[in-house]
């Protein structure tokens, strides 16, 4: 069934590539396709039994390579399946936001149902060496729609995205095979090597965490490897930074949680400050750039690094305390729920970026202003947007806030005190835009500017609806 | 049930921004006044009701969260309050305020009352703080209502910022709290301990202090006057200020514990109460000085809380919320007849006598001249003063002076006897919900009655200070000093700026706005364009160390005639190689299969063969060189 919900979209990909419908049949063509793993996953939560004392439900799996101990499973736990349906969401809302795909759409739309089916491969697999196929793929991907259908000069952000990130893959390659040698009979079964501990109290253990935590930083992305993030961002169709900001971000600190958090306890015990460390840097620094830029797509592009900062901040409090401990739990709820919230509000804010490219060519936020009047809904959309984003309660980004802080509180509370800095400055920076953008004297760009269209404001308005899907464990 | 009573208002709100968008007809404007009034009788009914019963509810949500509200004791009593006090002022504003926009307005007043009803009713530090920000938040949408005036979108900001500074502060209680008892209910507060203690009570009390406009951060309530007044009313009577001292109040047993506690709360609120009464005393807006006065005022209330007393805090609350609410409602008919906020252009006793009248109980009550329920309520502060130490009582009664005179000049420069015409309008709801309000003021006369302690005992709020006959007689007599010097000032002709050289820049709270934003806000967003630019920076180094290595690799593969990296260099020729092969086969296919020019496709394949081309044989290199050492360090650890 959760294999199902992988291979739908991949097929799709590939009848869109040979068949070739034209535009309009192919957008509802992908959003069927990735309506089905959205059902799919529904019907596995309705499954999902949270009280069940199993480490992951629904396993499927398929013999592939015994004799190197790898082996195609899939399955899920509170983690997977949440973001596994705000996966199929966030595709959902970008397959219906309308955008110029240069008379391509077939390709684009199997490009996008590609990437889908890859990033739920890569949140259900519970193989590690299956784990690295679909996080590989994952990548090419993004390369192509940043590349082919991005603005600027999008090859040169696609490929600084593709070598940078890759780079991050390769360690992770390299540490997964270090997990693997170092486990005894040799698997790359995560339940079995989260059982097994293979790397504990052995001297690599420290190069294999490294090798982990840099490649995931990158993808996540923390201070100082994120440099990747703005160019692609800036430069991509905003679709496209919808997943890559709402779900390939993700992937760093699902990998984070999936793999060093479990497999290598005392490890990450060992590394947790320093982790904590950065994600407090990326926090503050994130907001802080954020705050410098006046290029709408930056500013919100930089919020991500200080948003996943406070998820890695919540990770890495965890990683600090032992498994039954109240705190660390609290604090693994308030990332998991921050990369739900993080994912949902921030793939809203960079759909309302491409309105704004579509309308006008231009990210500029100086050139806009009093757009309140000329566009009320898309005004709407941007103050729920902007105040979820800076955490507004009934939102999820408070309760992912409040959850993280908390527990650092508990744990590393001069951490805590610089992060709630960043904090601040999220809020300044946020209200700063809507202030800038749509509220003041009207300008002159705002006298062209439509208002968002019906399936615009679908799209932006349903992630924005969007609830939290299960309560994770 | 006990959550209808925030509840309904919140959706009462929204239901009115989106049905009412402009009340252009009358029937609209009925409705939504209607509605609005309603409202905000159901809920304190409802929470009369919900305090009667004691109720108590709570939810559960995810593993640590749950939400919890209790009406009993004072919360309750705060429960009814607010909405019997701030009903007339969505009433007034239907009447009052322009067409545009109408809707979004009262709505967003009465879904303020339901966001302040569940701060108040709050069992938890989580449901606080929901409450809490959802106010924040509201009050960014009310102060900048009319948006299309870039000032006021900015004044929004500028509140918004300074509070959210301040529930910075909650998130620090929240997190000491649950690290010491593993949750976040008030009950269990008691339980905190140490320095999780501390930074539990500098937590909340850099929260309320920052709510309730306390120096430094007064300010921000001259930002919020920027909002149209009916917003001004709502904000400093029983909400949004308020909630910073009824979250003392309400935490109060806990909150003492903390040695630092009295002391640093005591000094804060005897410095604004000051420090907003020379404000107010030099202040030449209208609105600013009601919001001056808000803050010293509310520093009042600081005092007595720092001095022990919350039930005499919370009961000068009550009593400065009806009064002030009346104050604002009067001085928006005054702006709107005088066509300026600036008092110096107004005197409207003879153009608006009704409103000169209602607007004179007001400010004879906030005066603290007997027989209203204000001038009761801050007696009692001036007693629990001076049970703390009897310089004290002597130094809040003297500067209840201060008070006396700047609401006497405020009242003889706005409704004193002028010659202006009467004005052409008829504002018969609004001076009725003034009159609402008035009627309140001269109702809470009652307290002068002895006997009253029953009563009081009843809601828990008995706990109030023994009073000397001489703190009273000074503290009388310092009032009609001050309204005494009003008088004459006005008939020297000194009254706007009481001959003060600084008149402007005292008024302006001491210059904190210009210091805060040189001091504070523009480093920040100095440091924020530097930091941008440093991020490019940063982005160039990365960008040179990739080119560095393409060139040592350019330069290692000419050198390299044998060995590993010819074997490296010739796997990486047949990949690629492989890699284009694949490619142009794939080409190939799809273009048997559909019988299109592959234009598209083949830009497919290039770029995969690039992708191919360009990093194989790194990948290869990376994977044969890793296996090598990881292998060799696992055999020699294993």
């Amino acid at each position: 069934m959760l294999s199902a919900a992988i291979f739908i979209p991949l097929v799709g990909a590939l009848l869109l590539s040979l068949w070739r419908p034209d535009e309009r049949l192919s957008r509802s063509a992908a959003l069927g396709f990735s309506a089905l793993p959205l059902l799919l996953l529904v019907w596995a939560w309705r499954r999902f039994d949270p009280s069940s004392p199993e480490l992951f439900q629904l396993v499927e799996q398929l013999s592939w390579m015994p004799s190197i101990g790898a082996a195609y499973r899939v399955g899920l736990d509170g983690i997977s399946l949440a973001l596994g349906i705000m996966t199929a969401v966030l595709f959902m809302a970008a397959s219906a936001f309308p955008v110029d795909t240069k008379d391509q759409a077939p390709q684009y739309y199997a490009w996008l149902l590609f990437l889908l089916g890859v990033c739920l491969g890569l949140f259900l697999a519970l193989d590690l060496l299956l784990f690295y196929v679909f996080f590989d793929l994952t990548l090419v991907g993004m390369y192509f729609l940043i590349g082919r259908w991005g603005h600027g000069d999008p090859q040169r952000a696609a490929l600084k995205f593709f070598l940078f990130t890759f780079l991050g893959s390769l360690t992770v390659l390299l540490a997964i095979l270090g997990l693997y040698l170092a486990s005894d009979p040799r698997t790359f079964d995560m339940a079995e090597l989260i059982a097994a501990q293979p790397l504990a109290g052995s001297g690599a253990a420290g190069i294999v965490m490294f090798g982990f935590l840099f490649g995931f930083a990158v993808k996540t992305p923390l201070i100082p490897v994120h440099t990747w993030l703005p160019p692609a961002h800036v430069d991509a169709p905003a679709p496209a930074s919808t997943i890559l900001a709402g779900v390939m971000l993700k992937i760093g600190t699902f990998g984070m949680i999936r793999i060093p958090l479990v497999m290598m306890r005392d490890t990450a015990r060992e590394f947790a400050w320093a982790l904590a460390a950065l994600a407090t840097v990326s926090v503050v620094y994130g907001a802080l750039v954020s705050l410098g830029q006046r290029n709408l797509k930056a500013r919100i592009a930089y919020t991500s690094v200080a948003h996943m900062g406070l998820v890695v901040l919540g990770i890495a409090v965890a990683a600090w305390l032992p498994a039954a401990d109240a705190t660390r739990r609290l604090a693994l709820s308030g990332a998991v729920v921050g990369m739900i919230a993080h994912g949902l509000i921030t793939g809203a804010l960079f759909l309302m970026a491409g309105v704004f490219w579509k309308r006008s060519g231009s990210y500029d936020m100086d050139s806009f202003g009093g757009l309140a009047g000329r566009a009320p809904r898309l005004t709407t959309l941007a103050v729920v947007g902007c105040f979820g984003g800076l955490g507004l309660p009934g939102l999820l980004q408070f309760i992912a806030d409040f959850q993280v802080l908390a527990a650092a509180v508990d744990v590393v509370p001069v951490f805590a005190v610089i992060a709630l800095l960043g904090l601040l400055l999220l809020a300044a920076l946020f209200v700063q835009l809507l202030q800038d953008v749509f509220l003041g004297e009207p300008s002159s760009e705002a006298g062209g500017f439509a208002d968002t269209g019906a399936s615009e404001t679908a799209a932006i308005g349903a992630l924005l609806l969007a609830k939290r899907p299960s309560d994770d464990r | 049930m006990i959550w209808i009573v925030p509840a309904l208002p919140m959706l009462a709100g929204l239901l009115l921004w989106v049905t009412v968008h402009q009340a252009e007809s009358d029937s609209r404007r009925r409705g939504a006044a209607g509605v609005a009034l309603l409202t905000a009788c159901t809920s304190a009914v409802l929470a009369i009701v919900a305090a009667g019963f004691e109720a108590e509810a709570s939810v559960r949500w995810g593993s640590f969260l749950e939400p919890s509200l209790s009406a009993s004791g004072a919360a309750g009593m705060v429960a009814i309050l607010v909405p019997l006090i701030a009903a007339p002022i969505p009433l007034y504003a239907t009447y009052h305020e322009p067409n545009r926009g109408l809707g979004r307005l009262t709505g967003l007043l009465v879904a303020f009352i339901g966001a302040m009803q569940l701060l108040v009713l709050a069992e938890d530090l989580f449901t606080l703080m929901v409450g809490w920000e959802l106010v924040s938040a509201l009050s960014w949408g009310l102060i900048a209502h009319d948006w299309r005036d870039g000032q006021s979108a900015k004044a929004a900001a500028h509140a918004l910022n300074v509070t959210r500074f301040g529930s910075l502060g909650l998130f620090l209680a929240a997190g000491a709290a649950f690290s010491s008892t593993g949750s976040f209910a008030y009950a269990q507060l008691g339980e905190v301990a140490g320095s999780m203690r501390t930074l539990l009570v500098a937590g909340i009390v850099l929260a309320a202090v920052t709510k309730s406009a306390q120096v430094p951060f007064s300010p921000w309530l001259y930002s919020a006057m920027a909002g149209p007044t009916p917003v001004s009313a709502l904000l400093h009577s029983a909400t949004m200020v308020a909630a910073g001292v009824y979250v003392l109040v309400r935490l109060h047993p806990v909150l003492a514990a903390e040695g630092w506690f009295s002391p640093v709360v005591l000094g804060i609120g005897l410095a604004t109460f000051v420090g907003g009464g020379i404000a107010a005393a030099l202040q030449g807006h209208i609105k600013k000085v009601l919001a001056a006065s808000t803050s010293a005022q509310y520093g009042l209330m600081m005092v007595a809380v720092g001095a022990g007393f919350p039930a005499a805090a919370l009961l000068h609350l009550f009593a400065h919320a009806v009064v002030k609410a009346q104050l604002f409602l009067a001085a928006g008919l005054a702006i709107s007849t005088a066509g300026t906020a600036e008092l110096r252009h107004m005197r409207l006793g003879r153009a608006m006598p009704a409103v000169a009248l209602l607007s004179a109980i007001g400010a004879a009550a906030l005066a603290g001249l007997p027989p209203f329920g204000a001038a009761w309520t801050k007696e009692q502060i001036v007693a629990a003063g001076g049970s703390y130490a009897a310089w004290l009582g002597l130094v809040v009664a003297a500067a209840g002076g201060l008070s006396a005179l700047y609401v006497t000049r405020f009242q003889l420069m706005a409704f004193g006897r002028g010659d202006r015409p009467k004005p052409q309008s008829r504002l018969s709801v609004p001076v009725a919900a003034l009159g609402a309000l008035a009627l309140a003021t001269v109702v809470l006369s009652i307290a002068w009655i002895p006997g009253l302690e029953p009563a009081l005992d009843a809601v828990g709020l008995s706990e109030l200070p023994a009073g000397k006959p001489w703190e009273l007689v000074v503290s009388i007599g310092a009032v009609i000093l001050g309204v005494y010097a009003a008088f004459g000032l006005d008939r020297a002709r000194r009254l706007a700026r009481l001959g003060v050289a600084r008149a402007g820049w005292i008024g302006d709270w001491f210059g904190i706005p210009t210091v805060a934003e040189k001091a504070v806000v523009q480093p920040w967003l100095r440091l924020a364009k530097a930091a941008a630019t440093f991020d490019r920076v940063v982005d160039r180094g990365v960008e040179r160390s990739a080119q560095a290595g393409r060139w040592a690799s350019r330069v290692t593969a000419r050198l390299g005639e044998r060995g590993v990296d010819e074997i490296v260099e010739a796997l990486a020729a047949a990949m690629a190689g492989l890699g284009r092969w694949a490619a142009s086969s794939a080409e190939l296919i799809v273009d048997r299969v559909v019988k299109t020019a592959a234009g598209a496709t083949g830009y497919v394949a290039r770029d995969a063969s690039r992708i191919h081309t360009g990093m194989l044989h790194h990948n290869y290199l990376f994977v044969a060189v890793g296996t090598i050492v990881l292998t060799a360090s696992a055999a020699v650890w294993s």
